[in-house]
């Protein structure tokens, strides 16, 4: 016989999830399914051959060796060569290319004769990633060109090779990408954007387990089994969940980290406390809100309204300090703020629980919530009894 | 003539039955009403910035000559970078970086002056913070205009020495001149790219989920039939559907307006496309989502409930599928064509080009035909639905 509270609610909600593992089992193909598609969407780390045109207003030799020279280049390809700049934009509009050069009529007769011609780089800023690398590659391409142009130039006047690149880049950086060298889109995306999901579901799963109680009428069952105490009844209640969820984050994050090869430059144990903390302080936030909203589909409604914002707020899109400063504190509300930072600390600044121990703090601080939510619910229910003992009386 | 007039009756009566059953229930009404205005305005005020300014970095200037000097004063004049820091050892920087109180070291190595006297090419590393793209950007953004800036300088130095001033050097210096036209998002702003799909995805996820919500409520209290009338039980379902449809059609076009057009004017986004391709297009988007809610939530949606628990955390699928991050052409075909079933993507892809850059009716023709073979698609399959519930009553749903 269990008398531990904990344990026996713990049990009672283990029976339930092995009685109706329909959602468990719809939950957890979700999160499988979100990480097979994140993880075969960026498979190629940064999108490859994307489609550029050049409008060619000159038709010579070197305008044409210049669109053969782009198609060369690794991130994009020529998708059309196009006679005017409304074709040109008229397909930038249709999505069909994301950014274009255009080659002014006489432009090879100006470099002959020693005159700058101007060559002008049109590129699409809607679609931020592709186009901001369409944009680079284009870039990168047209001042290698002019450095083929002024290389052949100081060749002729009789300068030496060492000459020459003094001349044409005097200053030059070795840019050092910190932890993800190859610039892979995939180590930004999923690091952070798996488990904020699968905390997501574990903070859905846990508010619908409470809110299933109240809709079943069980909440005298459940508080029973507590021996009346809500954090006991909470606690319970959580803990298959943190548990499961807990398992499948840690699997991806081994998956990502120990597989694909994402750096991780710091302690795995301390990796793993974020993890399972992540979905602790998550779940804590549902047993505040189911707690306090008596209505079911109101108080799941405001633990979708919620969440749907960690993704935002958590900071690794858009960094949250160029936000409003509403914000910046709005977003400490949210554990995978936390988790973010303290991933960023762990495994790509290799620092130790002396740097990144009051991230720990902010996270176990959500057991707040869980307090909060517990005394919510437990004056409810005493206000409910207290009810139906008016009534019999 | 008298046969239309019944449809129309019937069709009448499943709008007011409907209208009544959302304006009744709390959580639709937060789902339809107030979601969809207040999500659009609290990611606009989010993203008002649009980009990255002030980044604190650290310098390490162990070259300590006038060019290190006038290349960091350079860079504290952009308005991306911020010379936080100027620290003696690159320990130091370090530390820094990793306390995240600077995003970048940029490192002039000691060689740096002599390199430059004697006319080689001189280095200078950049140590750029990779947990966020942003940082990384404007790190870059900023230096890289420092850079071709200062190469000039140099450049002219460089041939004013061998006797080559003015024009000529100038020439030498340039012999193809670049202009750079960033089109459509002239900030090139995270909020301008962001937002648009962000606001049609957030018409698409309430607009789902609160029809959803609605099936499931009339499945858990037994009413799946309710707003069928009652000569009709066992026919006709397609006048249940155009009865809900339009009432939900009804709720949704001032919303879309307000939140498509209005709120993105009050804060400034480019907005090119007029209004009247807006709501042309918006009209067989809002019918697709309607019909596809409606199907889905008749087969799979037992509570009311479940499809918050189920669905909601889709919703980023969903704007990845849309094709706005990872470009189209790059996704593998199978999760291309997995992202046409959704309303979503043409939707997103086809507002983007019409209110963002202008396009007319007529260039997002793929798109639009999409929406309307969705809306077509998903309003046989709305009304099959229904009947194939009249008949087995309850499916093994969610």
């Amino acid at each position: 016989m269990i008398t531990n509270p904990v344990s026996r609610v713990f049990m009672r909600e283990c029976k339930r999830l092995i009685r109706y593992p329909r959602y468990l089992v719809i939950l957890t193909i979700g999160a499988v399914f979100s990480f097979v598609f994140f993880a075969t969407m960026t498979d190629e780390g940064q999108p490859q051959r994307l489609p550029v045109g050049v409008v060619d207003l000159d038709g010579s030799y070197l305008s044409r060796r210049i669109c053969h020279e782009l198609d060369a280049t690794p991130g994009v390809q020529v998708k059309e060569v196009f006679t005017n700049h409304m074709e040109a934009r008229r397909a930038m509009q249709r999505g069909e290319i994301f950014a274009f050069y255009e080659i002014p009529k006489g432009t090879y007769n100006e470099v002959l004769q020693f005159h700058a011609p101007k060559f002008v780089l049109y590129n699409n800023a809607c679609y931020l990633l592709a186009g901001t690398l369409c944009y680079k590659q284009l870039a990168t391409m047209g001042m290698l060109a002019a450095g083929g142009v002024q290389r052949e130039i100081l060749r002729k006047k009789g300068y030496g090779e060492k000459a020459i690149m003094g001349l044409i880049q005097p200053v030059a950086f070795e840019t050092r990408n910190i932890s993800n060298p190859w610039i892979n889109y995939g180590v930004y995306l999923m690091t952070t954007l798996i488990p904020a999901i699968i905390a997501f579901i574990a903070l859905m799963h846990t508010g619908f387990s409470i809110v299933r109680e109240r809709q079943r009428r069980t909440v005298k069952h459940w508080m029973k089994k507590a021996h009346g105490s809500a954090v006991y009844a909470l606690l319970g209640k959580m803990l298959p969940y943190t548990l499961w969820y807990s398992l499948l984050a840690l699997t991806a994050n081994v998956v990502m980290f120990g597989f694909m090869d994402f750096p991780m430059n710091g302690s795995w144990l301390l990796m793993v406390a974020n993890t399972i903390l992540l979905i602790f302080a998550s779940q804590c936030a549902a047993c505040m809100i189911a707690g306090c909203i008596n209505d079911p589909s109101l108080a799941m409604s405001v633990c979708t309204l919620y969440s749907a914002m960690s993704f935002s707020l958590s900071g690794f899109s858009f960094p949250i300090d160029a936000m409003p400063g509403f914000f910046q504190s709005f977003s400490w509300l949210y554990p995978i703020r936390h988790y973010f930072l303290n991933y960023t600390s762990i495994a790509i600044n290799g620092n130790n629980l002396h740097q990144c121990w009051p991230y720990f703090c902010s996270l176990l601080a959500f057991g707040l919530l869980l307090l909060l939510g517990a005394i919510v619910l437990k004056w409810q229910v005493h206000k409910n009894t207290a009810e139906v003992e008016r009534i019999k009386n | 003539m008298n046969k239309i007039r019944i449809i129309l009756y019937d069709i009448r009566e499943v709008l007011y039955a409907e209208f009544g059953r959302v304006f009744k229930d709390s959580t639709v009404m937060l789902i339809f009403f107030i979601a969809p205005l207040l999500y659009p305005v609290i990611f606009c005020f989010m993203y008002e910035k649009e980009n990255v300014t002030n980044l604190p970095v650290a310098v390490v200037d162990q070259a300590l000559c006038d060019e290190s000097r006038r290349f960091i004063h350079k860079m504290e004049a952009t308005p991306e970078i911020s010379v936080e820091y100027k620290c003696p050892t690159m320990a130091e920087a370090e530390r820094l970086m990793k306390n995240r109180d600077v995003h970048a070291i940029f490192f002039f190595p000691k060689d740096f002056s002599s390199d430059l006297a004697a006319k080689r090419t001189a280095h200078v590393a950049v140590f750029a913070d990779m947990s966020s793209f942003y940082y990384y950007k404007a790190a870059l953004l900023g230096s890289n205009a420092v850079l071709i800036d200062e190469m000039h300088t140099i450049q002219l130095e460089r041939y004013a020495a061998d006797g080559l001033t003015g024009l000529p050097a100038q020439e030498q210096m340039q012999p193809v001149v670049y202009q750079e036209i960033t089109a459509f998002n002239p900030t090139n702003g995270y909020g301008s790219f962001l937002l648009p799909a962000l606001i049609i995805l957030v018409v698409h996820q309430t607009l789902f989920l609160g029809i959803c919500l609605l099936c499931g409520d009339a499945r858990e209290n037994k009413r799946s039939l309710l707003v069928i009338p009652a000569r009709l039980r066992t026919r006709c379902t397609h006048r249940v559907t155009i009865g809900r449809a339009l009432c939900y059609l009804i709720i949704y076009t001032p919303i879309c307006l307000s939140t498509l057009w209005f709120i993105p004017r009050m804060f400034h986004m480019p907005q090119l496309g007029n209004l009247y391709s807006i709501l042309l297009f918006l009209l067989p988007f809002i019918l697709a989502v309607i019909f596809f809610g409606i199907t889905v939530g008749n087969i799979f949606v037992r509570y009311k409930v479940s499809p918050l628990l189920c669905f909601a955390f889709f919703s980023l699928i969903l704007f990845f599928s849309t094709g706005m991050v990872w470009p189209q052409c790059n996704m593998p075909r199978f999760w291309y064509g997995f992202s046409l079933i959704f309303p979503s993507t043409p939707g997103v892809q086809g507002f983007i080009k019409i209110s963002s850059m202008g396009a007319s009716l007529a260039d997002v023709r793929a798109e639009y035909i999409a929406l309307w073979v969705q809306a077509g698609l998903y309003f046989v399959t709305a009304s099959f639905s229904l009947r194939f519930i009249k008949r087995y009553k309850i499916f093994n749903a969610i």
